[in-house]
């Protein structure tokens, strides 16, 4: 289903970042159905940042999906909480198997909470010796085949995709620029709020690996690790936006009392 | 000085479009006319994206449906793309194989399984391959033992040679997916030439020896065509890069040629502008037809607003004793243009205030006053992206659409 053109920009409807002092700066979040490409090196929290949406989402009772390319569910889901997130207050979907999706799927119909699942690529790859990937199947297809199919049989709105890095290890793109642009296609067609992680060097000098991911997402939120005296602070900005009147001043980044936050925007924080 | 020559050929009449037929699916190849059941008309015959295969009659009646019920198990169906699985992406080859003096209808899929259909739709048997089988098929009696040979290639690399009756009896291994329909020259000894994904173009005997190797810029799609260039037998192929290729047959460039888009579809080769040497005329991605001299010089190219990624046709519509090129554009239209082009003036002497004033000798005087360009006669919109044209007679040509329409459109006086 294409995007519509709205009359009025209170139609636009937005999914928030639950980062307290950057949805206010950014129209209340990022308008649904948008590719946002989240970029930053490692250890920068990206995706927590993402699981952190997720989450939320999944306690206002959304549907969400998370595909882990590298990182174990369980790896990812013991991070979180220990970050004191509240594993009880969702339904907790974790697949490891492509053969079990059909029955998850079906699970699902039947519960109240909303539903935080968990592709773990990682798992399933290593279950899948005997599925020979020549040109005519790839694990690209798998993520485009699951990502369908959740989205169409468990009404689920939102995507993580853990990482663009990760994917391009996967998925050999001979022609970058063109294969790129159809995966954006396909995940815009579907009108999923998709968050795509890029990992970029410590430098920040660029924010995807091939840069067009930069053109083709409708909005660019970076994530940078800055040296304070001898502390290392997190920095947060949107570089940009679609349909959205945005801050772009860089906010740090700070997680206390199991909530993100955005501080001190174009301001250097108190010494 | 330049002179007007005076045309000899009067275009007349116009193109319209006879009939449409609704596939209910999208189309990814060109049709293909034949009298497959002997009645002296032709069949019109085609894959579809949803994985059929249609046979239509010169009326757009249905004549029968081939649909292909493949199973695949759960977790594999998730490697492939959901969009293609039963695919038939490339035009069916309709051809006696098993010598019943009736053609049978030949065609690959997505799945890697090659069909072998009767003249009713019936099938007589298939064969499973390693890959997709995304390019034409070609029958070709390639050890002239009097019987058919069935050569295609596969995704995976793999270029197979088949009997009529499906059975394998060689396959030769590449490096590179195969996605070129294959050609088979026989001018000297009998070559089997391919394109590869990895932009390579092989020569191999019927035996599988390789003859020669050529590296193109980049990946290569089109089929190669044959023609009386510069020796007795030339090959001239596109890539994806959008270089166009002038081989002998020994593998050894001519001569080449640049466009600024990938070049998909075949080239055709005719004498278009009497000169008793063949012109080559193809089209790109950059949205250009063009019209080459047998030495790699361009005569004419004429722009669409879209991709052209079908091969051109060469055809007298109009019945005028002159040829046209008629080409279909992803800009939806199909495209009529005068074979020879025309003389285009970049200014009118006489007319021009540059020419009147006395004393200025500028480089509009000085260097050429015009170029040779395409020239189009008639255009048409068709019911979407052009992906392939066929000629069912000379005046009428049928035209299939991405979105799933096939469209007769012929010329009326």
């Amino acid at each position: 289903m294409p995007e519509t053109i709205v009359s009025d920009k209170k139609a636009i409807s937005r999914v928030k970042l639950h980062i307290q002092g950057l949805d206010e700066n950014i129209q209340g979040g990022v308008p649904e159905g948008h590719l946002t490409l989240l970029s930053g090196a490692a250890g920068t929290m990206k995706s927590s940042v993402c699981f952190n949406v997720l989450y939320h989402e999944a306690v206002a009772g959304k549907n969400g999906l998370y595909f882990s390319l590298e990182q174990s569910a369980e790896s990812l889901v013991n991070h979180m909480v220990n970050m004191d997130y509240d594993m009880r207050r969702i339904n907790l979907v974790i697949v490891k198997e492509l053969s079990d999706l059909k029955t998850r799927m079906a699970e699902l119909q039947d519960q109240t909470l909303g539903s935080l699942i968990i592709v773990d690529i990682g798992t399933i790859r290593k279950e899948i010796h005997d599925v020979n990937t020549d040109n005519n199947k790839s694990w690209l297809n798998v993520i485009k085949n699951v990502v369908k199919k959740i989205h169409v049989e468990a009404g689920c709105p939102l995507l993580v995709l853990d990482s663009l890095s990760a994917l391009y290890v996967l998925s050999r793109f001979e022609n970058p620029r063109i294969e790129l642009f159809y995966i954006f296609e396909y995940l815009r067609d579907l009108r999923i709020t998709s968050f795509l992680i890029s990992e970029m060097p410590l430098d920040g000098s660029k924010y995807s690996e091939y840069e067009i991911e930069d053109f083709l997402s409708d909005g660019i939120i970076t994530i940078r690790l800055t040296p304070f005296r001898r502390q290392v602070v997190r920095e947060i900005a949107v570089v940009k936006m679609r349909a959205t009147n945005c801050n772009n001043d860089i906010f740090s980044l700070e997680f206390r009392n199991g909530q993100f936050q955005a501080l001190y925007g174009g301001q250097n924080p108190l010494l | 000085m330049f002179s007007f020559n005076k045309s000899t050929h009067h275009h007349k009449g116009r193109i319209l479009e006879k009939w449409v037929f609704d596939a209910k699916s999208p189309l990814l190849s060109s049709a293909a006319a034949v009298d497959i059941d002997k009645d002296g008309k032709k069949e019109i015959i085609f894959g579809t994206r949803n994985g059929s295969v249609i046979c239509i009659d010169e009326q757009s009646k249905k004549k029968w449906q081939y649909d292909i019920k493949e199973q695949v198990e759960e977790t594999e169906s998730f490697f492939y793309d959901s969009d293609r699985i039963d695919s038939v992406p490339a035009t069916p080859t309709i051809k006696d194989v098993n010598g019943d003096k009736l053609p049978e209808i030949l065609f690959g899929t997505e799945l890697g399984i090659v069909y072998c259909l009767n003249n009713q739709g019936k099938l007589l048997w298939k064969y499973k391959t390693q890959g997709a089988v995304r390019s034409r098929i070609l029958v070709e009696d390639i050890d002239k033992d009097g019987t058919a040979e069935i050569l295609f290639g596969t995704t995976a690399g793999k270029f197979v040679i088949l009997d009529g009756n499906g059975k394998e009896r060689s396959v030769i291994e590449v490096d590179g997916s195969i996605e070129s329909e294959p050609a088979v020259s026989t001018a000297e000894a009998t070559q089997l030439i391919f394109g590869t994904e990895s932009g390579t173009l092989y020569s191999y005997s019927p035996l599988g020896n390789k003859l020669w190797e050529f590296k193109a810029r980049g990946p290569i799609r089109a089929k190669p065509a044959f023609g009386k260039l510069l020796s007795e037998q030339d090959l001239v192929i596109g890539d994806t890069t959008g270089m166009f290729y002038c081989l002998d047959l020994k593998g050894n460039e001519h001569w080449h040629f640049i466009t600024e888009g990938a070049i998909y579809g075949q080239a055709s080769m005719a004498d278009l502008n009497n000169d008793d040497e063949l012109e080559v005329v193809f089209g790109s991605c950059d949205n250009k037809v063009y019209c080459l001299s047998h030495r790699g010089e361009k005569l004419w190219s004429y722009e669409t607003d879209f991709w052209i990624v079908t091969a051109p046709l060469i055809t007298d519509i109009d019945n005028d004793g002159a040829l046209e090129v008629v080409v279909g554009s992803y800009d939806h239209n199909l495209y009529v243009l005068d074979g020879e082009g025309a003389y285009n003036l970049d200014y009118m002497p006489g007319l021009s205030g540059v020419a009147h004033q006395a004393g200025h000798y500028t480089s509009v005087m000085t260097s050429e006053p015009g170029a040779q360009v395409g020239k189009r006669l008639w255009q048409i919109k068709t019911q979407g992206m052009i992906v392939g044209c066929e000629e069912l007679e000379k005046d009428n040509i049928i035209v299939n659409v991405k979105s799933g329409f096939v469209d007769d459109i012929t010329h009326s006086n």
